[in-house]
C-alpha cells in the first residue's frame, strides 16, 4: 500500500498543483500537456504519410499497432516450431536473453545494430548490394520510431516464445491425434485446435506486451533520446523531461503526463484481465 | 565411637578448609584489582591518534586527454595537502538530472562537483543545495562576466570559475590543406567555396564533421553560424529571450537558412559520437571540424603541431563556456571540500592545467607563458578587440530549452529543408516563450 499506493494518490494530487506556487490548478497541467505538439500534434497527424512527429501520445500507440501483433506472431511461431526440435531450449535461452539483458543494454545494442558504419544491418545491405541504402537508422525523423519498434521486437519476443511454449505443453495430446484421425490437415489442426488452446496465453502475452508498450523509456531513451527534434518521442520520456529537465522541475504537467499514461494502462489492463477471467 | 570423632573432625576440619580458601580467594581478588587500579593510574596518557584524511570525491564532465590532465593536476594537490581525491567521469545527463536528484534528497556522493551551467548552479543555489562561495575565492581575481553568471540577486557567489573554454573555429589539418592546395577562408563566400573544394577531394566523406552527443557540439557549430552571419550581438538576444528576439526573427530566419543551405548541399556529415568523428577528421573522411579548445588535448589528434584552426569568416563573436567548481551542501568532508575547492580556484593549480594544454585559466595570475603554442594562438585568437566571448548559448538558457535546441538541430541537421527549418525555429520559440514565463 505505502510504496504502491501512496505514490499513485500523490501523483495525481500533483498533477492539479501548479509548478512554482503549488496552488490548485484544476485540469489546468492536463489541457497544457494535451495542447502541446510534442504530445498530440494534429496537423502532422491529419497528414500521416509526410512522416513523424505526430506526437508521444500517437507514437505509444504506433508502438502498440506495430510491435504487438509481431511479438505475438513470432512468439507462437517460434514456440510452435522448436516445440519438437532437438536441442531447442538452447535455442530458446538465445532467444530468450533479450528479456534478461537490461532494457538500457538493449538499447546500446540496438544502437549498434542500425549504425552507419559498425550496424549489422547496414553490413547485410552493403553485402546484398543495397549499400546506397546505409544509413544511420535511429537519427532520421522518417525511420527513427520505426526501427526502433521494429528493432525492438527481438527484446520482448522472447517472452512471448517462452509463455506460448508452455501453454502448448498444457494442450492435451489426444486432441492432435483425434484430429489426426479425423484426417484433418496440420494448417486445421493449428487453426482449431492449437490457437484456441492457446487463448490463455496470448491475453497472458497480449497484457504484458502493452503494458511494456505504454511504458517503454529505457529504449527510446538509448536509441534516439526520442528524436531527431520529437519524431521518436515517447509519453514516459516526455514525462522525464519535465520532471529532470526542467528549472525548476515541473511536477504539476509531469504528473499529468504520469496520470495519463497511468489511466490508460489500467484501461487496457482492466479490459484484457476481465476478457482473461471471462476465458 | 573412634568413627564419630573421626567424622566430626572431618566436619571442622572442612570448615576451616573453606573460610581459609574463601579468605585466600578473597585477598587475591582484592590484589588483582588493586594492582590493577596502580598499573591504570600509572599508565601514561594516551596520545592523540592522527585522524586519516579522508577521500574526496570530484564529479566532472572530462574524460580522455582532458581527464588524464585533470588527474595529474590532483595529484599535486594530494601531494601538497596529504589528501586523495578520486575523479569519476560523468555524462552530460548523469550531471544534470542525476546530481540534482541526489541534492534534493539531501545527499550528495560528490565533495566538489564541475560543470559548465550558471542557470543549473543558481537554480540548485536558490534551493539551499550549494556551500556559498563567496568568501571562498577573491572575485577580483576572474573575469567580471564569469563571476556575475554565478552571482544571485543578492550578490552572493556560488561558484567558482576553474576552466574557460572557448569555440575557435574551425580545425583542419595542415598537411591535408597543403597537400590538396586549400587556403583559409577569410569571407562567407570563400568559405562555402572551401567547403565545396573540400567535398571535390577524393576520399573524402564529406567536407565537415558533425559531432553528436545528445546534440551539443551541433550546437555549438549552430551558434558560430548565429554569431558569424548575425553579430554576437544575436546570440546575446537569444540568450536573454524572447522579450529582447524571438527565435523567428528575421535575422534568426536568415541565419538558419544559409546553415540550412549548407546542410542541404551535403556539406556536412550525419552527426555522429563527437570523438570518433575526431578520428575519422584525422583520417582526412572530413577537412574541418567545429570545435573548441579542448580539441588540442584529444588523445585522437595523432601530431599536435599539425593541427590549426581559422575562425568563422568575419565574426564578430566567439562562444566561451566555464567549467564552475561548486560544493553540495551535503559534501560527506566539507572542509577538505573546501581546501580543495580553493586550491582549484588559485593560480598554482589553474598554471598546471595551462601547461598541460587545452586549458585557458580563469584567474588573473596565470601567467600567458603557462600556454602551449597553439593554445596561446587561439588564446590571442579570442582576445582580439573586435572579437567579443559571448555564453554558450543553451549553457546560459538552460533547462528544458536546452534539450529541446539540441533535439531539433539534429532534426535539422538529417532534414535540411526550409520546412524543417520553419517547425524547428518554431518549436524553440514555443519552448523560449515557456521558459520565459
Amino acid at each position: 500500500m505505502v510504496f504502491v499506493f501512496y505514490p499513485i494518490v500523490d501523483t495525481i494530487y500533483m498533477s492539479f498543483l501548479e509548478k512554482g506556487t503549488g496552488e490548485f490548478v484544476g485540469l489546468d497541467n492536463y489541457a497544457e500537456v494535451v495542447s502541446r505538439k510534442e504530445f498530440l500534434d494534429t496537423k502532422r497527424l491529419a497528414n500521416f504519410f509526410g512522416g513523424p512527429s505526430y506526437g508521444a501520445l500517437i507514437h505509444n500507440l504506433l508502438w502498440i499497432v506495430i510491435h504487438l501483433p509481431l511479438v505475438v506472431f513470432f512468439g507462437l511461431l517460434l514456440a510452435v516450431f522448436l516445440r519438437d526440435v532437438k536441442g531447442s531450449a538452447i535455442i530458446k535461452s538465445t532467444i530468450f536473453l533479450g528479456i534478461v539483458i537490461p532494457l538500457i543494454v538493449g538499447g546500446v545494442v540496438l544502437r549498434f545494430i542500425l549504425d552507419k558504419d559498425a550496424g549489422i544491418l547496414n553490413g547485410i545491405l552493403r553485402a546484398v548490394g543495397f549499400g546506397a541504402s546505409v544509413r544511420d537508422w535511429t537519427i532520421y525523423p522518417d525511420t527513427a520510431l520505426i526501427t526502433v519498434i521494429l528493432g525492438s521486437v527481438w527484446i520482448w519476443t522472447g517472452f512471448s516464445m517462452i509463455v506460448y511454449s508452455a501453454g502448448l505443453q498444457g494442450i492435451p495430446v489426444e486432441l492432435y491425434e483425434a484430429a489426426k484421425i479425423d484426417g484433418a490437415s496440420r494448417w486445421k489442426t493449428f487453426w482449431r485446435i492449437t490457437v484456441p488452446m492457446l487463448k490463455p496465453a496470448t491475453i497472458v502475452v497480449v497484457t504484458m506486451t502493452l503494458l511494456w508498450e505504454l511504458k517503454i523509456f529505457d529504449i527510446v531513451f538509448v536509441a534516439t533520446l526520442g528524436g531527431p527534434g520529437t519524431a521518436s518521442t515517447v509519453m514516459a520520456y516526455l514525462m522525464y523531461l519535465e520532471a529532470f529537465y526542467t528549472f525548476p522541475p515541473d511536477y504539476g504537467t509531469a504528473s499529468a503526463i504520469a496520470t495519463i499514461l497511468t489511466l490508460m494502462t489500467f484501461g487496457f489492463a482492466a479490459y484484457l484481465v476481465s476478457r482473461m477471467a471471462k476465458s | 565411637m573412634r568413627v564419630y570423632r573421626w567424622k566430626k573432625s572431618m566436619k571442622r576440619n572442612k570448615g576451616v578448609s573453606q573460610a581459609v580458601w574463601m579468605a585466600i580467594v578473597a585477598v587475591l581478588i582484592i590484589i588483582i584489582a588493586v594492582m590493577g587500579v596502580a598499573w591504570y593510574l600509572t599508565l601514561p596518557a594516551p596520545e592523540e591518534e592522527e585522524e586519516e584524511k579522508p577521500t574526496l570525491t570530484v564529479f566532472s564532465l572530462w574524460s580522455g586527454g582532458e581527464e588524464e590532465n585533470f588527474l595529474q593536476c590532483l595529484g599535486n594537490f594530494t601531494e601538497e595537502t596529504g589528501i586523495n581525491v578520486t575523479h569519476y567521469h560523468y555524462t552530460t545527463t548523469d550531471l544534470l538530472i542525476g546530481v540534482p536528484m541526489q541534492l534534493r534528497a539531501e545527499s550528495s556522493v560528490a565533495d566538489v562537483i564541475i560543470a559548465p551551467w550558471p542557470a543549473w548552479i543558481l537554480e540548485l543555489a536558490s534551493e539551499g543545495h550549494l556551500l556559498e562561495a563567496t568568501n571562498l575565492i577573491t572575485a577580483t581575481k576572474y573575469p567580471t562576466g564569469y563571476i556575475n553568471a554565478v552571482k544571485d540577486a543578492n550578490n552572493k557567489i556560488w561558484a567558482s570559475p576553474f576552466k574557460a573554454s572557448g569555440k575557435p573555429g574551425f580545425w583542419y589539418k595542415k598537411s591535408f590543406f597543403a597537400d590538396n592546395g586549400l587556403s583559409v577562408p577569410t569571407t562567407y563566400a570563400a568559405f562555402k567555396t572551401l567547403l565545396a573544394n573540400i567535398t571535390a577531394i577524393s576520399g573524402i566523406e564529406e567536407a565537415v564533421a558533425s559531432g553528436d552527443t545528445d546534440g551539443w557540439p551541433l550546437s555549438d557549430t549552430t551558434e558560430a553560424f548565429i554569431m558569424g552571419l548575425g553579430g554576437y550581438q544575436l546570440q546575446e538576444d537569444l540568450i536573454t529571450g524572447p522579450s529582447a528576439r524571438n527565435w523567428t526573427d528575421t535575422e534568426v530566419r536568415n541565419v538558419f537558412g544559409n546553415l540550412t543551405e549548407l546542410l542541404a548541399a551535403d556539406y556536412f556529415s550525419d552527426p555522429a559520437e563527437w570523438t570518433s568523428q575526431i578520428t575519422k577528421f584525422w583520417d582526412e573522411k572530413y577537412g574541418i571540424y567545429f570545435m573548441g579548445s579542448w580539441m588540442t588535448t584529444m588523445e585522437q589528434i595523432g601530431n599536435v603541431s599539425d593541427l590549426d584552426f581559422f575562425g568563422f569568416p568575419g565574426t564578430d563573436g566567439v562562444g566561451g563556456s566555464v567549467d564552475y567548481l561548486i560544493i553540495p551542501k551535503y559534501a560527506p568532508h566539507p572542509d577538505e571540500a573546501k581546501e580543495l575547492f580553493q586550491w582549484l580556484s588559485g593560480a598554482d593549480a589553474q598554471e598546471i592545467m595551462v601547461g598541460l594544454g587545452g586549458f585557458f585559466g580563469t584567474h588573473a595570475d596565470v601567467p600567458a607563458t603557462a600556454y602551449t603554442t597553439l593554445d596561446k594562438k587561439v588564446l590571442d585568437f579570442i582576445s582580439q578587440p573586435t572579437i567579443h566571448i559571448v555564453s554558450d548559448l543553451d549553457d546560459a538558457v538552460g533547462g528544458k530549452f536546452q534539450t529541446t535546441f539540441w533535439a531539433q538541430l539534429r532534426l535539422l541537421w538529417v532534414s535540411p529543408t526550409t520546412t524543417t527549418m520553419n517547425d524547428v525555429l518554431d518549436a524553440l520559440e514555443e519552448q523560449a516563450l515557456a521558459q520565459q514565463t
